[in-house]
């Protein structure tokens, strides 16, 4: 019965955590872990801002995040945070400023989920992008980033500059 | 001809001209560039009008982490009296009731626990055993409730309690979960309202189906609760299999008329705009109607932070909340005129440069509108500022 109620009990997180929360295999970690861990290694932040139950979070993952080549990528040079839309949990920013996750979804003035935000190693915000997006845009975006582009151009631009 | 062109000139008269604002205050006498004042509570509760006193509570972290404080000023002065410090330790979330006679209730989140104490005199009251956050507070008569979310497994799930007042002492008279099983998922954000039959109303933000959906329950006593309904007309389901249902937040509560509660909350079933704020009425028949959105067209395309609704007994009703629409967040009403939601209004003060957000709200006896925002500037640091409206 015991242990029924186990695999029962199972299920229910799977189940869970299969409802748009972070893409599986990915070491995302709550916002203040994930600026400590980007202080500490030099590595820019990959923000997820994502919401419990959103099927455009969920298509993402099922679609995007489940590419081998990007999990390595991404998993290997960011700081995956995750972020809760519709959270009360607390953050703190590199401001020092106490807020709420849901609270960083007005800061950011998020209008639909998922949200993908880029930050600095400190924290500092480099560029947001709302929606669905491909394995390839992630890749562009990758590029964008850690190639230091953003101190130049716009996304825009660097994205119409490429072959 | 003259009278059509009366007409026309009422008809483009701005609707805010029905409010006069007075000059704003400034609540919190400490700023600074790393000083955060926060408005945030379950219920947005941060103002209360007690016999003509009115009462700020707010958080900030001048002290170095976050406290919870309140000020108050008689009606008519100019400004508000040095705040009072409610918590001694890390404070979160606090919200305020009026008592009358220029008395107070206040309750927050103080290290994991909620608390409440009566102002200017009475001791601080552990409201709960263990882990509790995000808790407030509603009066009908002489009966004081408190709702907050409190640890249960691996869960929050809603605690409502029935307090005793006597002198400046409170005490906790009961404490009930509205659901005796332990939750499946999170629970959070709870409001309350009490009708004017005395039947007391519970709304919270509810993950039971996999996505935030905001339920209601209602309760005689405040020991025994109605089962769990949806406060949202739109139906949990995931699409072509992907996710679970549309987002919503922070649902807020207000007693109405003689018998009525109203509800607003953030919703965001129309996904590509952002949240909109969305309302529910109950009419006295302890059933919410179909979901009304409160906002105008202007607002649409524009994501709405921070909602609440107000209400009185004699039938006012209004709902705050902020949006970018002008492009920085401004804080917005919209009045209901008896058959729907009226055009949205900047609140004067609140509106133009900079960002104004983050409103909370109360009617007074004489139907007054008293609002409190969050005026931020990164250099010079954030206001909380207050205005009170009259009608013409």
């Amino acid at each position: 019965m015991k242990l029924i109620k186990m695999v029962l009990a199972a299920g229910c997180l799977w189940a869970g955590a299969a409802l748009a929360d972070p893409p599986k295999d990915y070491p995302f970690v709550d916002f203040d872990t994930g600026l400590k861990a980007a202080k500490a290694s030099g590595k820019p932040i990959f923000v997820y801002f994502g919401r419990y139950g959103c099927a455009w979070c969920d298509h993402t993952n099922k679609k995007t995040f489940s590419d081998a080549g990007l999990k390595k990528l991404y998993s290997e040079n960011y700081a995956l945070v995750y972020v809760d839309a519709e959270s009360g949990k607390r953050l703190t920013l590199p401001s020092g400023e106490r807020i709420t996750e849901a609270e960083l979804g007005a800061r950011l003035q998020a209008f639909a989920t998922p949200l993908f935000v880029y930050m600095t190693p400190q924290g500092e915000k480099i560029m947001q992008v709302p929606g669905f997006k491909t394995v390839q845009d992630f890749q562009d975006y990758d590029r964008y980033v850690r190639g230091g582009h953003y101190k130049q151009k716009t996304l825009l631009e660097f994205l119409g500059g490429k072959s | 001809m003259r009278a059509a062109a009366l007409l026309l000139a009422l008809l483009a008269f701005p609707v805010h001209a029905a409010w006069t604002w007075s000059e704003p205050v400034t609540v919190n006498p400490v700023q600074g560039a790393a000083i955060f004042p926060h408005l945030e509570s379950a219920n947005r509760q941060g103002i209360a009008v007690s016999g003509g006193t009115v009462g700020v509570v707010w958080e900030d972290n001048r002290s170095g982490s976050p406290r919870c404080y309140l000020a108050t000023k008689q009606a008519a002065a100019a400004a508000f009296r040095p705040e009072v410090r409610l918590s001694k330790k890390e404070c979160y979330e606090p919200v305020v009731l009026a008592l009358g006679a220029g008395r107070f209730v206040a309750a927050w989140e103080e290290a994991g626990k909620v608390h409440a104490r009566v102002w200017p005199r009475g001791k601080v009251l552990e409201l709960s055993a263990a882990s509790a956050a995000q808790v407030t507070l509603a009066r009908g008569g002489d009966t004081l409730y408190a709702a907050w979310a409190e640890q249960a497994g691996r869960f929050k799930r809603i605690v409502v309690a029935t307090m005793a007042l006597k002198g400046d002492t409170l005490s906790v008279k009961s404490a009930e979960p509205v659901e005796a099983n332990v939750p499946v998922d999170e629970q959070g954000w709870p409001a309350l309202a009490v009708a004017g039959d005395g039947s007391l109303t519970v709304a919270w933000e509810d993950r039971r189906h996999h996505h935030t959906v905001p339920m209601v329950s209602r309760s005689r006593d405040g020991r025994s609760f109605s089962p769990p309904l949806r406060l949202v007309d739109t139906r949990s389901g995931s699409v072509d299999g992907l996710g679970a249902g549309m987002g919503t937040m922070r649902p807020t509560l207000t007693a109405w008329g003689e018998q009525g509660v109203v509800a607003a909350w953030l919703d965001k079933r129309d996904f590509l705009s952002g949240y909109d704020v969305y309302a529910a009425f109950d009419p006295g028949t302890r059933t919410f109607g179909r979901n009304l959105k409160v906002q105008d067209s202007f607002g649409d395309n524009m994501a709405q932070w921070h909602a609440l609704i107000a209400g009185d007994g004699a039938g006012r009703l209004v709902s705050l909340w902020d949006d970018a629409r002008d492009g920085t967040p401004d804080v917005w009403l919209s009045e209901w005129d008896g058959e729907a939601f009226g055009d949205d209004v900047a609140v004067p003060a609140a509106h133009g440069p900079g960002s104004q957000s983050d409103p909370v709200a109360t009617l007074d006896a004489s139907g007054a509108l008293h609002v409190v925002w969050l005026d931020r500037d990164e250099a010079a640091g954030t206001r909380i500022r207050y205005a009170r409206a009259e009608r013409k």
